[in-house]
């Protein structure tokens, strides 16, 4: 946003209530350093007023400095994607007003209004992330809130209320130091699976002293304490759980897990894991078809940096950002380390490509959390947006270059196999330092592009529009599953069009702690049409669509054909 | 007369070329020979101590997962029966095999066999106490299991982990005596180097001596034959300038007399004889040929040397003998004089004469100019003669016109003076020569 339009919005604001959105949505000029779309801060007019609460007051406990996280999620079914933001809470004696965590209801204008207590989420936890997705296949997508002690399941009742289902369902019980969460269905028998990861064996009486000048406390890093298996629940089908975490193989009290993507690394239709560890080696769990996984990411390449050192993963994603057919890996590492770029290489494996893709150096300073891939320019190429942070308030004292508050970063894809930052360039609000963390997108205003949200540690959330100034298509697909899990988790959508392709994977998780919406966005560039998109289910079930045009939305029901929703 | 020198340095110098080119190349030999086998060195002994050494790291990395994996095994704080470690135990033993695999393949060379089959065999051991344990717990006996742990599993665990230590500290060793002997490399070359610059410093300090030596030697000898020329050319000039004045003055005095007593002679004769007789006409005839006669001798003796010169001085005779020079050769001469006169020596007088006579009849000879400007200048410390003609000009090289303007430098050199040629922006040339008054004074005495 230039100043001629913050004046004018602000004018707008002060002068008639009517025309505050509409003034304050105007989408600036195009100018020729533009990269083809802008990304406009309309948090405050678009209604999210959310400040996390860390907790924080001077004791330096380590779970204050990883929250928390977010997602986009359609909760009332409506079409349009509403807002959740998850929420820490005061330590034990160091009360404070409540801060539950906020699910704001899409107004389908451009705002949003802040429905928690109505829905039934106006709950105390330390949440830390968040996975939604609909585990008991009614149609209305439930929440898993991971959180610093005991985890929570969110039933929706499909009348725009939830109700906690921890205990019934079977999570209760289990207390830990959660992190994100994905919901996949593993043994394919049609019910989502839930995937929980665990960073460290942490409690505040056993927190453990960390300095930097051996005086003044600060956060540990996880080396200081000992790591924490990831939990696998096997859903039955009938809304309870079983923990299949050591009959899976799963089970591993060496990790330190703070970022997890879903995955079908050897396109054989079972979903795989890719799991990031902070300071110890990343997982890539294959499914074995029979209910159990096998590590196979030092085979695969990605369990350690090129120099053979695990590194800090933190956040992760998955795409297909070569448009070869077969995904790509990011992962988000501590300042020094770089971003971990990870191209397919021969099957099954892959090569860490950060530094020839340009994405290298660039992250070379800055300490990242959430990421996704998306096609933020609609060109037929996905980006890699990355929020950044530093854990450690004083950092700036011992490495001058690294700052705590660190701009977000958008790496263009030029479609060649490299990759541009250009954060500075689409949006003066976007690139503002902030303490990032969770990382969410989504359309939700349906205009056909991506739209962000983002978390900060004890700071502000922030919700980016995405406006087009190229005038490049898109064209959505939102699928439902009948014989799948409902979600269509899982699902591989694929189109093609003029000797190309793109592929998209209906997934659960990335990014860190967070969920974008399940739909899936494809940029098409100036076409105006596709030739066929072909949907390969969570069950294996083939069906493909031919001819559809660009710059709509359709709805694709499992064996029940294609529906066109809105045009944008 | 300096003597020339006897041997040529050429011999000496071609010597010293070829032994700095020969100490170059095999100091260069001699510095691959080293960077090769330093190479060699770190290569085969500290890249590959390296390797094996991040090999050993991945194993005792290994070794200490199990170690975490046994402690959280036994702190029983997990809801999850001891056989659910199998995979994590698994996944390590995988890492840890293939680890073991490639550092057996870095450490061949320098391990001793007994080394290589105790860690083996402990390993094995390991594995089968691991295996022994499992199957324990898989028969739902945790407790009996956790005691194998406690009594088995983490000492062999304690003892490979010792080894693999051992073999680090081993590596460490090797490493330090790598570095030891890439240092004794090191030095070795530092003072090779150290030495050939000092040789390479030193021979070409003797060269130099040796070319200086030989220079100034050379300088000498051309400055001794520099002076033997000037001398030689001041003493033709002076010889010929003495064998010049002699014959003016006798051609002057005896022959000038002799005519001139012919001629009285002659007249007192046809005076004796009637008016209109044949004889005193003849007499008359033989006398006006003897006044010619004694016209043309005074005249020559005056172009050998003007006697002016020395009885009347350089500015009197110039008064006369630039409208001379006029009359003879048909060309405007314009003659200027500036500053206050002074006296000049017969001996100077005659050089400068000399060398005004030399350029005018260049101008008259050479130039085709019609016109000529003579500038005679007395300034304070010195005397200045300018000749300038705008005809075709002449930049003074000896080449083109011969020996006179070689006489006329010889001469200015025996004044002491200087004499350029130069050409007017007219075009043309100007003879300028500067005799300072120490020169011609110097001449004169």
């Amino acid at each position: 946003m230039n100043r001629r339009s913050f004046l004018v919005g602000v004018a707008a604001l002060a002068s008639n209530p009517l025309l505050r959105i509409a003034d304050a949505y105007q989408s600036p000029p195009p100018s020729a350093s533009s990269p083809g779309f802008r990304l406009v801060d309309v948090t405050s007019p678009a209604g999210i007023h959310f400040r996390h609460n860390s907790g924080a007051y001077g004791g330096k406990l380590l779970p204050e400095t990883l929250g928390s996280g977010c997602a986009f999620l359609d909760y009332d079914g409506d079409g349009w994607q509403d807002i959740l933001l998850i929420n820490g809470m005061a330590w034990p004696n160091h009360k404070q007003a409540p801060t539950p965590m906020r699910l704001y209801r899409n107004n389908r204008d451009g705002t949003f209004t802040d429905v928690t207590q109505r829905a039934g989420l106006d709950l105390e936890m330390y949440g830390m992330g968040v996975a939604v997705g609909d585990y008991n296949n009614d149609g209305f997508p439930d929440i898993l809130v991971t959180c610093v002690g005991q985890n929570r399941l969110f039933k929706n009742t499909g009348k725009g209320t939830f109700i906690d289902v921890t205990r019934t369902s079977g999570l209760a019980g289990r207390t830990g130091f959660s992190t994100s969460a994905l919901w996949f269905d593993y043994d394919r028998d049609g019910f989502l699976d839930l995937f929980v990861c665990n960073y460290v064996k942490w409690s505040a009486e056993h927190d453990v002293f960390c300095s930097l000048d051996g005086k003044q406390k600060t956060y540990c890093t996880p080396e200081a304490y000992r790591g924490e298996t990831c939990w696998l629940f096997h859903n039955r089908g009938n809304g309870t759980f079983e923990d299949a975490t050591a009959a899976s193989g799963i089970f591993d009290t060496s990790s330190k897990s703070l970022g997890v993507a879903l995955l079908d690394y050897e396109h054989d239709g079972w979903p795989d894991l890719l799991v990031a560890n902070d300071t110890q080696p990343n997982k890539l769990y294959r499914n074995l078809h029979n209910g159990t996984f096998k590590d196979v990411g030092v085979e695969a390449g990605i369990a350690f940096s090129a120099e053979g050192k695990a590194r800090a993963g933190m956040g992760v994603d998955v795409a297909d950002f070569d448009n070869s057919g077969s995904a790509g890996i990011a992962i988000t590492n501590f300042d020094n380390e770089m971003i971990g770029l990870y191209r397919p290489a021969r099957k099954g494996t892959y090569n860490d490509v950060a530094i020839q893709a340009g994405v290298g150096l660039p992250s070379q300073n800055t300490l990242g959390f959430g990421c996704a891939f998306l096609d933020a320019d609609l060109d037929g190429s996905v980006d890699l947006v990355v929020a950044n942070g530093h854990i450690d308030e004083t950092v700036r004292n011992i490495r001058g270059n690294v700052g705590y508050a660190q701009p977000p970063q958008l790496f263009l894809n030029n479609g060649q196999g490299k990759f541009r930052e250009l954060g500075q360039a689409v949006g003066e609000g976007f690139n503002q330092a902030k303490v990032g963390r969770g990382l969410a997108y989504a359309d939700f205003d349906l205009d056909g592009d991506l739209d962000l949200l983002m978390t900060t540690n004890n700071g502000p959330a922030y919700l980016y529009r995405n406006d087009q100034l190229a005038g490049n298509h898109s064209i959505r697909f939102t699928l439902v599953g009948t014989q799948s899990n409902r979600d269509a988790i899982g699902a591989r959508v694929r189109i093609e069009y003029d000797g190309s392709s793109q592929s998209r994977l209906v997934k659960s998780g990335s990014s860190y702690l967070s969920q974008s919406e399940l739909p899936v966005t494809f940029g098409l560039g100036k076409r105006d049409k596709i030739a066929r998109v072909v949907i390969e289910w969570p069950n294996g079930r083939i069906e493909d669509y031919k001819d559809l045009a660009a710059g709509q939305a359709y709805r694709c029901t499992e064996a029940k054909g294609i529906v066109p929703l809105a045009r944008f | 007369m300096a003597s020339l020198p006897k041997p040529s340095p050429t011999a000496g110098l071609f010597l010293g070329l070829i032994i700095t080119i020969a100490a170059v190349v095999a100091y260069s030999w001699y510095i691959t020979r080293q960077i090769s086998t330093l190479r060699e060195l770190q290569n085969n002994l500290v890249e590959h101590n390296r390797r094996d050494s991040l090999r050993l790291l991945r194993v005792q990395n290994d070794l200490n997962s199990l170690g975490l994996a046994m402690r959280d095994m036994l702190d029983n704080d997990e809801p999850y029966p001891l056989i659910a470690w199998q995979a994590q135990f698994q996944r390590i033993r995988t890492d840890l095999n293939s680890a073991l695999q490639v550092e057996d393949q870095f450490s061949m060379a320098k391990r001793a066999p007994e080394q290589s089959l105790y860690l083996q065999e402990s390993l094995a051991q390991f594995w089968d106490a691991v295996d022994r344990t499992f199957a324990t717990a898989r028969d739902g006996k945790e407790a009996e299991a956790r005691t194998q742990i406690r009594l088995t599993l983490q000492a062999r665990q304690a003892t490979l982990s010792t080894t693999v230590s051992r073999l680090l500290v081993q590596n460490n060793e090797n490493e330090q005596q790598a570095a030891a002997q890439v240092r004794a490399i090191y030095d070795r070359v530092q003072r090779q180097v150290y030495t050939f610059l000092t040789a390479t410093l030193l021979a070409i300090l003797l060269t130099s001596l040796y070319l200086i030596r030989w220079n100034r030697r050379l300088f000498a000898q051309l400055g001794d034959l520099s002076q033997q020329r000037s001398d030689l050319a001041q003493k033709l000039i002076s010889s010929q300038e003495s064998t010049l004045r002699s014959i003016s003055r006798e051609l002057h005095d005896e022959f000038g007399q002799i005519l001139t007593a012919i001629g009285s002679l002659l007249t007192r004769s046809a005076n004796h004889l009637p008016e209109g007789s044949p004889l005193r006409a003849d007499l008359g005839e033989v006398r006006d040929i003897a006044q010619t006669t004694l016209d043309k001798v005074r005249s020559l003796s005056q172009a050998l040397h003007p006697v002016m010169l020395d009885e009347t001085g350089l500015e009197s005779t110039l008064d006369w003998y630039i409208p001379t020079v006029e009359k003879q050769t048909g060309i405007d001469i314009s003659y200027l004089k500036s500053g206050a006169p002074f006296a000049v020596d017969g001996n100077s007088a005659v050089h400068i004469y000399r060398v005004l006579q030399e350029a005018l009849n260049n101008v008259a000879r050479h130039s085709g100019a019609r016109q000529a400007q003579v500038r005679l200048n007395f300034l304070a410390e010195s005397l200045e003669l300018e000749i300038e003609d705008h005809g075709k000009g002449n930049d003074g090289s000896a080449s083109r016109n011969g020996i006179g303007l070689v006489g006329m430098r010889e001469r200015a050199e025996l004044l002491k003076g200087t004499i350029e040629f130069k050409r007017p922006p007219q075009g043309g040339t100007l003879v300028t020569l500067k005799v300072p008054r120490e020169g011609y004074q110097q001449n004169g005495e």
